[in-house]
């Protein structure tokens, strides 16, 4: 990191190396398209040099940090494209549960990530994507389901901890 | 809107996932910039949610995108030494600052409203900590090859006066060579007086002239704001006293910034 606050070109690199695929894999599935993903991975790398020096270690790690810029550059490009929230929708069967076995590099995160996710409910596991890949809004899921907005929170917030939990113990870099 | 931990806290999974409104989601950030429980609940929910996007598989990057980052990345740093340069600088101090700020105004108010001693204490330790980061962000940010000597930046406190409330602090670049520029940060004014708005601030020097450094059109609800002027063709040395007025020209808070040297 203090190779990107200085500009150090290098540090750019070697951040590309390690999270442009997971990076570019989550603008593919979010925006849909080749060329929208590579504008939002260029996007994401030019955010991370740009707030290098609001990035603090003792607060999450490096990757949780980039995958949340990208996660929130995307989405607030798709409110921008469509004007209000987005209805795009990613099908829940499109959240892998195991790793291929063709998958010559796979990474130590998507290990950690798909173990995490195997603490959740099926139902669980597909509230989290309708919000998270589908951008949708407690709100917009508690009228689409015509549940109580206060249960949708709740529920969000009951599988979010559940990961975290899974998480714990995980060393992630 | 939501400014308690408990408001906020309902928010976190939302603004964890990334689909919280832009305004709520404003809201809630400046709630985090003093809150280190909240913070770290919404550190542990980010951390979960972005599990969500490692368990993608991955699909193969176009050939040569790591290259045109790379020239992206270097188009927009620009040379070592330029006036864009500079501007980055700032920006990435500013951030800085703001977290400087907002903890001490965090421990100040630790320590009046709620009184509890170890929350006060807490707050303060992290007051320190974010001040030594600051002081490495600021040595982080000096050019290979280049010299930005910490000595060009300037930090004061701002008080009330005796018609004022709340709290504040200034930050000034004063250097031979980057462009200069102030940072205020006001806390605690009454939300409620619009009539006292906007807020005037200005930097004035031992001979009484005064340079205009912003304006405050608007308060966040904890009666905060944050005011950043670049000055392209001012020196600031000199410029050692910071004052904010009201909309009638009252001063409500004034402060003194150590160490800005002695102007021409």
């Amino acid at each position: 990191m203090e190779g990107l606050l200085a500009g150090n070109e290098d540090a750019v690199r070697q951040l590309y190396a390690r999270y442009a695929r997971p990076i570019f894999t989550l603008g593919l599935r979010l925006l849909g398209s080749a060329e929208a993903a590579e504008e939002l991975t260029q996007d994401v790398f030019l955010a991370a040099w740009r707030k290098a020096a609001r990035f603090d270690p003792a607060r999450g790690r490096l990757s949780t940090w980039l995958m949340t810029i990208a996660h929130n550059l995307a989405v607030d490009r798709l409110r921008r494209e469509t004007g209000v929230t987005k209805p795009h929708l990613v099908l829940v069967d499109e959240v892998p549960e195991t790793l291929s076995a063709d998958e010559d590099e796979p990474l130590m995160e998507r290990d950690a990530a798909i173990r995490a996710l195997e603490s959740l409910s099926d139902a669980e596991k597909r509230l989290l994507a309708r919000a998270y890949f589908g951008g949708l809004t407690a709100r917009e899921i508690a009228q689409d389901d015509g549940i109580p907005l206060g249960t949708v929170k709740t529920r969000l917030r009951t599988a979010l901890i559940k990961v975290r939990r899974a998480n714990q113990d995980k060393e992630w870099p | 809107m939501a400014v308690t931990c408990l408001g906020v806290r309902e928010l976190l999974p939302e603004l964890a996932i990334g689909v919280l409104a832009p305004a709520e989601r404003d809201e809630v950030e400046r709630h985090l910039r003093w809150c280190a429980g909240c913070r770290k609940e919404a550190s542990e929910l980010g951390q979960a949610a972005a599990t969500f996007a490692f368990a993608l598989a991955p699909v193969p990057v176009p050939h040569g995108l790591g290259e045109r980052i790379v020239e992206r990345v270097r188009h927009v740093a620009g040379g070592p030494g330029t006036p864009r340069r500079a501007r980055t600088s700032a920006a990435s101090i500013v951030a800085a600052m703001v977290a400087v700020a907002s903890l001490g105004w965090g421990a100040a108010m630790a320590g009046r409203a709620e009184r509890f001693e170890d929350r006060a204490n807490r707050a303060e330790r992290e007051t320190a900590e974010a001040l030594e980061r600051f002081v490495t962000q600021i040595q982080n940010l000096v050019p290979p090859g280049q010299d930005l000597p910490e000595e060009q930046f300037h930090l004061g406190p701002m008080v009330p006066t005796a018609e004022g409330q709340g709290g504040g602090a200034v930050l000034q670049l004063v250097s031979p060579n980057f462009l200069d520029f102030s940072m205020v940060i006001v806390n605690g004014l009454d939300p409620q007086a619009t009539n006292r708005l906007p807020y005037r601030v200005q930097l004035l020097n031992v001979a009484g002239q005064v340079l205009r450094a912003g304006r405050i059109a608007e308060l966040d609800a904890d009666g905060g704001a944050e005011v950043f002027h670049q000055f392209a063709n001012k020196d600031l040395s000199g410029y050692s006293t910071v004052r904010v007025l009201d909309a009638d020209g009252v001063v409500v808070l004034t402060g003194g910034i150590e160490g800005n040297p002695s102007g021409p």
